[in-house]
């Protein structure tokens, strides 16, 4: 009986957290007969029950926002090197320092669209040589000084001179120079066409920031910085004065906790009000806490096998197919990534690149036989692979590598290396090494830094002219079909030809108290890509 | 005599501490990476590392940057973090003050408590009460801190909520809020530190109770008590002294898991922070106020362990 009575009542407050995103997503796409019949199916709820479901959920998504209170978050990595120019962020704590303060003249949307932030609006010209921008009137700083063309022009040509020592230099390359055209409007000069650049605008490191400047926490974002201790806090108030609604928090703290397993605890204990990055081994925990929600959001943070194409045993593309065909696939994703994540198809895009990933490739099954034969016509017999945990999941997958390899006789030897001084030592310069990459926010930016023919983050050395080629015609293509096709043909190039093993791609996992409402799910970074300063509530 | 012991011992102690310093720039020089390195990571481009180090001035020898740390050192300018640019001092100032706050608490309740336990179990050894505390610190000193540090926080901030997770201070609390923050860290280090200070003052007791001089106030009739209390613990406390100066040092040096566990902003996380960027300045600024803890430490363990010997005072 009251069984009967809750499923007729059953609300959206009361679904798991998988049930509650199915909701959210149909209430998103905006819902028609046939999803509410998958919901029905999938949740076994009856089809009132599941359109009242939508309905409720439809009202809780979009309840307003409430005003006041403060939060403190805690990512997973701080230290003296926490930065102030964001010229020279590298860390989440830097990134979500960044939203507080200061702004972007574009801002990704959860689907990674670019919206207007500090420019209005952006035009290119007839073949995206050029791209213009109307930026915002009536913004200040938050010294009170008034935000102009010059704040823009200053700081985005910093990213491109020679001795610039910004950490997106090489991102930024499409751009020749950046002028000023009137008081409130700019003007982005092209080396090559660039379709794409909006996009661009919106990454991390690309804040405005005041003329003359390197930052030093003066912005035109929702929040002030009140105080600032690197290793340890930093102390955000509302921006009272800020040119959009504003943050509806009144105060925030962004601090870390380096220890994964404190760091999880502090958000269950309720000591902090949100965390970035809960390792795999604790997702059941999280799961199973009172009061606190584990996000999921499928991106393209791979997990990645670099096989160095320019030495031995890479050079040989048996071997590189020996090593493709032994990941097991659904198994990495299903006990590594604990069903949170994406199957890879050795290449860097993911379903999380939306129209750009080309789902017409087929998937590259896990084929013990296979690999035996091509490892038997490359001639090896065994490799050794460097193995730091440069993403959580990495060493699983590598051991459930070498116990399939030894399955059918190759010696996969694993050494074992300390994540400390990794990026300089080992990676690039070990002949098999492992690999991860934030989620870029467009495929051609993802592709263009891991597979442009001798480019500086070339990991595994494959140097393909085609895929030059292709990478710069389809930053000029504005047709879809024809665009796609551009895409199609790059990823199928990489899966074929370069020494890239990507097995799976895994989500997002975040723990966020129940209480915390509209963090966004970009998927480039932890907490929504550190988008949630402006946005956030508690209700 | 004494004077001169504790100069000749000062003189001693700076020697140490520039080998220390040459030492730990070596080592960390060895570490593959530089601090450019560090900061660039995965984005590095030959070019990006060769401005930032021009920026940082890596490009300068070796040497040159030692003589120079060394100088502006000895002027009371610890310099700027490699890293992040903040100044050493602004980075140390905080967190010395609270390795210092949080050492000092865990002195004055662990230090009375093992001295009384260890009094009391060498007082009546063989006895329950003796093969308790025995029986105790000798698990406590087995289990590691970060196992005793979990498990706590398992128990009272994730079961029971009683106490927070980590040790999370704004800076402008009451007394009682500050000690709540602490409880945690302060419960875990109590446990490690003690076990260690009461074996140690058991032991020594027991060992001084079998000299020929007990033996004889003990013929002369005079109560167990008193002879431990006025006989046996001043002679036995000059090991005492040394085992609670040793655990004082690591208590400002090597709490780098308890710190990181409660997310404690200490110094022991800051060094391990700076060795994981290179960040040669601050390494060295932290290696300099660990050795001179150590040397300062033991210095005054000796002068105590003489002050308490009327055989060492009065050398004949």
């Amino acid at each position: 009986m009251k069984d009967d009575k809750s499923k007729s009542e059953l609300n959206y407050k009361d679904l798991t957290q998988s049930d509650k995103d199915l909701v959210a997503k149909l209430v998103r796409g905006g819902f028609s007969r046939r999803e509410v019949l998958k919901l029905s199916m999938v949740t076994g709820v009856s089809l009132v029950a599941a359109e009242h479901l939508l309905f409720d959920g439809k009202a809780a998504i979009a309840a307003t926002p409430k005003k006041g209170g403060s939060v403190r978050v805690a990512i997973d990595l701080h230290g003296p090197n926490d930065q102030t120019d964001p010229m020279q962020f590298t860390s989440g704590i830097d990134y979500a320092r960044g939203r507080a303060v200061y702004s972007s003249l574009i801002q990704h949307a959860n689907d990674l669209t670019p919206q207007p932030e500090l420019a209005e609006t952006f035009e290119p010209n007839s073949n995206a040589t050029e791209w213009t921008f109307k930026l915002r009137k009536g913004v200040e700083w938050h010294d009170g000084s008034k935000f102009t063309a010059d704040d823009v022009v200053y700081s985005m040509n910093r990213h491109l001179t020679e001795d610039s020592t910004s950490t997106i230099k090489s991102v930024m390359a499409s751009v020749k120079e950046w002028k000023k055209l009137g008081s409130h409007e700019v003007k982005a000069v092209m080396h090559s066409p660039n379709a794409d650049l909006p996009t661009l605008l919106g990454i991390f490191q690309n804040k405005i920031i005041k003329n003359g400047s390197k930052g030093d926490w003066i912005g035109t974002g929702p929040f002030t910085m009140e105080s600032f201790e690197p290793g340890v806090k930093s102390v955000h108030k509302r921006n009272e004065n800020y040119w959009r609604e504003g943050a509806h928090l009144d105060a925030c703290e962004i601090t870390a906790i380096t220890d994964p397993v404190a760091r999880v605890n502090a958000v269950i204990a309720g000591d902090v009000d949100m965390i970035a990055r809960v390792d795999p081994k604790a997702y059941r925990q999280v799961d199973s806490a009172e009061g606190v929600t584990l996000t999921s959001i499928p991106a393209a943070s791979q997990l990645g096998i670099c096989i160095l194409k320019n030495t031995k045993p890479g050079e040989n593309d048996d071997f590189v197919k020996g090593m493709q065909y032994i990941q097991d696939r659904e198994r990495i994703v299903k006990r590594v990534l604990k069903g949170r994540g994406t199957v890879g198809n050795d290449t860097p895009i993911s379903p999380a690149h939306g129209k750009d990933w080309c789902g017409e490739l087929p998937q590259r099954p896990y084929d013990p036989d296979k690999a035996k034969f091509h490892f038997k016509k490359s001639g090896y017999s065994s490799a050794e692979l460097h193995v730091a945990p440069v993403t959580s999941g990495i060493e699983d997958t590598c051991l459930l590598a070498q116990a399939n390899c030894a399955k059918i006789g190759f010696d996969l030897q694993l050494k074992k290396v300390p994540n400390d001084g990794y990026w300089g030592a080992v990676w690039m310069k070990e002949p098999m090494n492992v690999v991860t990459w934030n989620m870029r926010p467009t495929a051609n930016s993802q592709m263009a830094i891991q597979f442009g023919p001798g480019g500086n983050w070339n990991d595994t050395f494959w140097n393909n002219a085609r895929m030059g080629e292709l990478l710069s015609l389809s930053l000029a293509e504005t047709d879809p079909a024809k665009r796609h096709k551009l895409y199609c043909e790059m990823q199928t190039l990489i899966h074929e030809g370069s020494g890239m093993v990507i097995p799976a791609f895994s989500n997002i996992s975040d723990a966020i108290r129940d209480n915390v409402m509209g963090v966004p799910t970009v998927p480039l970074g932890s907490n929504g890509a550190a988008e949630w300063p402006e946005f956030i509530w508690l209700a | 005599m004494m004077t001169q012991m504790v100069f000749q011992r000062i003189g001693i102690g700076f020697a140490t501490l520039m080998v220390v310093s040459i030492i730990v720039f070596l080592a960390t020089s060895i570490l593959p990476g530089d601090v450019a390195q560090i900061i660039l990571g995965q984005s590095a481009t030959p070019e990006s590392l060769a401005a930032l180090r021009t920026e940082l001035g890596l490009d300068q020898p070796g040497y040159v940057r030692y003589f120079n740390w060394l100088g502006n050192m000895m002027t009371g300018d610890l310099g700027i973090s490699k890293a992040g640019g903040a100044t050493i001092s602004s980075l140390i100032g905080g967190r010395l003050g609270n390795t210092m706050m949080m050492a000092g608490w865990v002195a004055v309740i662990s230090i009375p408590i093992s001295i009384a336990l260890g009094l009391w179990a060498a007082m009546h050894p063989g006895t329950w009460l003796d093969r308790i505390v025995t029986f105790g610190t000798l698990s406590l000193i087995s289990v590691p801190e970060f196992f005793i540090a979990t498990v706590a926080v398992l128990i009272l901030a994730v079961e029971l909520h009683w106490l927070p997770s980590t040790a999370y201070m704004t800076g402008n609390e009451t007394f009682v809020e500050l000690m709540k923050a602490l409880a945690m860290p302060l419960i875990t280090l109590v446990i490690v530190v003690s076990a260690q200070m009461i074996r140690m003052t058991r032991a020594g007791i027991l060992n001084v109770m079998s000299s020929p001089y007990i033996e004889m106030a003990i013929l002369k009739g005079v109560p167990r008590g008193r002879i431990i209390l006025r006989h046996a613990f001043f002679n036995a406390i000059g090991p005492i002294i040394n085992v609670i100066a040793l655990n004082l040092a690591y208590l400002v040096s090597g709490v780098v898991i308890v710190e990181t566990i409660f997310a404690y902003p200490g110094l022991a996380k800051l060094m391990i922070d700076g060795v994981q960027t290179r960040d040669l300045p601050l390494v060295q600024a932290c290696a300099m106020i660990f050795c001179a803890t150590y040397v300062v430490l033991i210095l005054i363990a000796d002068v105590g362990s003489i002050l308490s010997n009327p055989r060492l005072r009065n050398p004949k």
